[in-house]
Parts: C-alpha cells; structure tokens; sequence
C-alpha cells in the first residue's frame, strides 16, 4: 500500500484522538472539574519529554505518554490524574528543595523529564491554583514550561480585541433545520 | 459481493460521550452499523487512485465551464458566478475537502463516479473518527483501515497558508489569522462535524473560533462573530446555493468581502460549480474514455436505464429511477424539484448477502485520504447507515 495512510495511532487524531482514547479506555471523567488537561507527552530522542497535544476537558486531567522501548518502538501508556498527580507533587518536593529543574536556567533546550513536564503543563489544576501562580511567576519556571510544551492549544491562547459597530445578520428565518442529516448528500 | 465483519457496537452512551448523538434515525433503527465492509489493499488502492484522477477532471472541467460561461448550463445562481470566477483566479482559495459518492470497486467492477459533495460533505465524524473507534474498541490493528482523513485534512488547512509549499513553512508565515467555524443552530450533526474540522484546523496551529450562523455578522469590510471579532477565514457549513437563493443580499456581501480581499470563505464558491451534478454531464462531454464515468446528459438518455437527479440535489431527494422504456421504476420526493436536472446512465451497486447495497464515500482534501460506506436499497437517501471498513 503505498499510497494510503492510515492510522498508525490515536495520536494522529490530534487533540480529537486524546478524546477518543480516552473515553475508549474508560478513563473518562463524571465528575466536573475546572481547568484539568488532557494531554500527550511525547519522549525526545534525547530522552527528554515535550508536550505536543494538549486540551481542556471537564472531567479530571490525564494524559498519554508516548515513549520509545529499548528496541526503539513508540508504546503508549495511559497515566490517570492519580499518577499525575503523584509525579507533580514528587517534582514540586524538589522545587522547594531547589532541585528541580523546572526552575534552573536549562539555557532555552527544550524538554524537561516527565515529571518536570507534567509539573510544567498542569501545576495548577493538579496542585492547585496558588502553587501553580506561584511556580509561574519563576522565570525559569515558566520559560521551561512554554519551552516544552508545542501543543497548538498552548500556542493558540490569543487576546481578542473588541470594537463596536453595526453589522447585518443573516439565517435568522432559515428553516432547513428540520431533518437529522440535512447537506451532506 | 460485499463480505462484512461482525463487530461489537460501540453503545449509546460511549457515542454521546465521543461527541456523536446522531446515532439514531427517525424510525428508531441505527444509523451505524455494527460491522465492517472488509476491502483488500489493492481495492482501497483503486479507490484512492479513482478519487485522484476524477478530481483532476474536475479541475479541468471547471476550468472549461469558466472559460466557456457555462454557467446557466449547471444551474449555478447568476448571483455567485463572479463569486466562483474570483475564488477560482487565487490559489489561497484553498479547497479544504470534499466527498466523492462511488458505485463499483469490489468484485473486479469499475469504479464508477456517482457524484461529488464538493462543498458541504458530512459524514465526515463518521469516517475519520468513529470507524476508527470501532477497530479500537473490537482490539483491531488500527493501521487496517484507510483512513487518514483527519491528518490529511489538518494538513489542507495549513495549505491555507503555505499552499503548494512544504508544510512546514507554515510556522514561519502564519501571522496568527483567524478562522471563524460556522453551522446552523439547532443540527448537532452539523455542529459537531464544523467542530471537528475547527480541532484539526486548530490541530494545524491555527486561532480558530465557531459561531452560529444565525450570530455571524457581516458588512463590506469583513466577517464578524457577536462579540464583532473580525475573521480572515470563514468556514460555512452551509450551501452555496442557499446562500445564494435564501439570502441574496449575503451573497452580494460575501463577493464584495472576496473583491476586496477582507476575508477568504471555505470551502471556496467555486466548489459550487463541483457541486452541480451538471458537471457529470461536462465530465462526460471532456473524458468519454474515462472508465470511471457513466454517461450523462442535460436529456433524457435513450433506451437505457437511468438515474434522474436535481443539479442541487442532496441526500438522495428528488431522484428518479427511469427503466429503458421509459417507465419510472423507483422515485423519492423532496425540496430540489425546482432545479434543472441530469440524466447519468445507472449502475448497481455492490450488494451484501442481503441485498443491501452499498456506496463508498471517498474523503479529498488535496488528495484522496479516507473512506467509508453508506448503506441502503436503490437510492441512498436520508435512512442510509454508515459502515466502515477493514482492510484484509
């Protein structure tokens, strides 16, 4: 087959296929919760973890990590908000302690370990809200945390302008509504 | 003969919850099958090479209907021809994707051209993401289906931006334009399926935002969401046709936004002219040795069966089963009888150990990416189900 793609995982999907998994796996949320993150960790050839897909979601935060095995394979592995949260709260010991790297100068190279990126993507709704603020008003902190993370979600975040004048409307006596699948043909 | 695997549906609730609460037609029957049309690899090769070189002929054929004011022939609406003639003169009128309708493919039959939705396909969440789901959720090999509609589709908005240059260029030269996803309120198919093309064009680094239709603002100097955001994209899932016929005043609008180069509308109004089925007749006019088209005609055909179908016409409406005497043998009603209509020869379509037929549905979006099928009896109407595919 050499011209047809097909999946080759969920993650070709984007952020829709961190959806997808997730509710086919069962590790999806009933309980509502504000700011969490579905997102996907990719490991660097230098063994080093970047964010490259990564969405808001109601339920609780959880992520799949994308990691090469000895014989250089990529394997998928679903990490819950539990272990998330585990990791987040290891790493924040050693920014306290001045440890981490999250907060040392890396000198702009992007990636940091696991723990250090899911610190990074989701400080705040994993430790909640004041850690999180504060880890972001560290300068190294939050250059590393935009260093590592590529997802279009991080990059899209833009302000919106606002102005005032007076347009026109349409579709306001449209009733080709009345049918369950109506354009596709 | 049209071989199916049995699979274990995907239920109700695990639906709702991937996004998709169409599961359920009117008469209560499901509208997703729970099996899996099993195809070979070169089949789904034929399938990608057919879709490629029909939308070659339609290029050409579009080409050929511009230069030679064929308009009125295709029933296009005076009032979008500068529209098409425009967004056909510039490239970044991008044509982001697009479903062909074939007969044939399976049992050495010729893939034979139904038509093409050009400008407003569903079935879109269907293909790239539920039958997909299905090989997970049944522990298939994901990478036994072809279906790269998601990612090539991702990939077409960023030609948006870098057009035919390498894709990746386009960090260099976004500039952080905005497209603006628009469908009626009210269709939650409708909703989710101009959704998802809002996550894969946000997936491709685009700022992206939906609105309603019926709150998009518009005047002469460009396209609006409520809060009188301004967009240099907007993605309509909404015919042309109707803009045309229904709001006249925003057709004039929408070309004096092209003219003046304020905001750029998708799928581009020349995907109108691929739309028509009138272009089955041109196709048919240009490629007569084409082995993937029926013959056509702006007339009744003499002494074989045929299909009678509005230019305009969609999901199957208004479509007429002619004998080769000239008896009407099958005929559905519905809203296009006003639109001029074609004549394509017929040709059956591949059967399952039932008798139920089935027509494959080819997703484009710069070439072919994806596929799926629509169930049903001799006219693929509004009750067709949707199955997916395995490759063996």
């Amino acid at each position: 087959m050499k011209n047809i793609s097909s999946l080759a995982s969920g993650v070709a999907l984007g952020s829709a296929g961190i959806m997808m998994m997730s509710v086919l796996s069962g590790c999806s949320a009933q309980q509502q919760e504000a700011q969490n993150r579905f997102v996907v960790i990719e490991q660097q050839a230098n063994g080093k973890y970047i964010v490259i897909e990564e969405m808001p979601t109601d339920g609780p935060s959880r992520a799949i990590i994308r990691e090469k095995d000895e014989n250089g394979n990529t394997v998928e592995r679903f990490m819950n908000e539990a272990e998330m949260k585990a990791l987040a709260e290891q790493e924040y010991q050693k920014v306290q302690n001045g440890t981490s790297e999250t907060v040392q100068d890396n000198g702009g190279s992007a990636g940091m370990g696991l723990a250090g990126t899911i610190l990074a993507v989701a400080a705040g709704s994993l430790l909640g809200n004041m850690i999180g603020n504060a880890l972001m008003n560290n300068k190294n902190f939050s250059k590393n945390a935009t260093s590592s993370n590529k997802s279009a979600y991080s990059r899209s975040a833009a302000s919106r302008a606002s102005k005032t004048s007076s347009k026109k409307s349409f579709f306001g006596s449209s009733s080709k509504t009345a049918s369950s699948r109506s354009y596709g043909s | 003969m049209i071989h199916l695997k049995k699979l274990n549906p995907l239920d109700d609730a695990t639906l709702e919850e991937l996004g998709f609460t169409w599961h359920t037609d009117e008469d209560g029957s499901k509208y997703v099958s729970d099996a899996l049309v099993q195809i070979s690899s070169e089949q789904a090769e034929a399938y990608y090479t057919a879709t490629n070189e029909i939308y070659d002929m339609y290029v050409e054929a579009a080409e050929y209907v511009i230069e030679n004011e064929l308009f009125f022939d295709l029933g296009i609406p005076f009032n979008l021809v500068d529209a098409i003639k425009k967004s056909w003169e510039n490239d970044v009128h991008w044509h982001i994707y697009g479903r062909f309708d074939l007969a044939g493919g399976i049992d050495g039959e010729q893939i034979k051209l139904i038509e093409f939705n050009a400008d407003t396909p569903t079935g879109l969440f269907e293909t790239a993401l539920l039958q997909w789901a299905l090989l997970k959720h049944n522990n298939m090999d994901e990478d036994s289906q072809f279906n790269n509609v998601y990612e090539a589709i991702s990939n077409n908005f960023k030609r948006l931006i870098t057009l035919f240059d390498e894709l990746e260029t386009f960090d260099e030269r976004y500039d952080n334009w905005k497209i603006l996803f628009s469908s009626i309120a009210g269709n939650d198919e409708e909703e989710a399926t101009t959704k998802l093309l809002q996550q894969m064009a946000t997936d491709a680094g685009f700022n992206t935002s939906f609105e309603y239709l019926e709150n998009t603002h518009f005047d002469e100097d460009g396209i609006y969401d409520a809060d009188e955001n301004k967009y240099e994209y907007w993605f309509k899932l909404y015919p042309w046709e109707d803009i045309a016929h229904d709001e006249p005043e925003l057709a004039t609008t929408l070309t004096n936004i092209m003219d003046s180069q304020e905001a750029i509308i998708l799928n581009p109004a020349y995907t109108l002219l691929f739309q028509s089925k009138g272009m089955l007749k041109i196709l048919y006019d240009l490629f007569p040795d084409s082995p993937y088209l029926l013959q056509t005609s702006f007339e009744p055909l003499q002494g074989v069966k045929q299909v009678e179908k509005a230019v305009f016409g969609r999901e199957g409406a208004n479509t007429k089963i002619i004998g080769s005497d000239g008896t009407t043998i099958e005929q559905t009603d519905g809203p296009y009888d006003n639109y001029k209509k074609v004549y394509q020869k017929y040709v059956d379509f591949p059967k399952d150990s039932n008798g139920d037929k089935y027509q494959a549905g080819v997703f484009f979006a710069y070439e072919a990416c994806g596929m799926s099928f629509r169930k049903g009896g001799e006219v693929m109407d509004n009750m067709s189900k949707f199955v997916g595919h395995v490759i063996v």
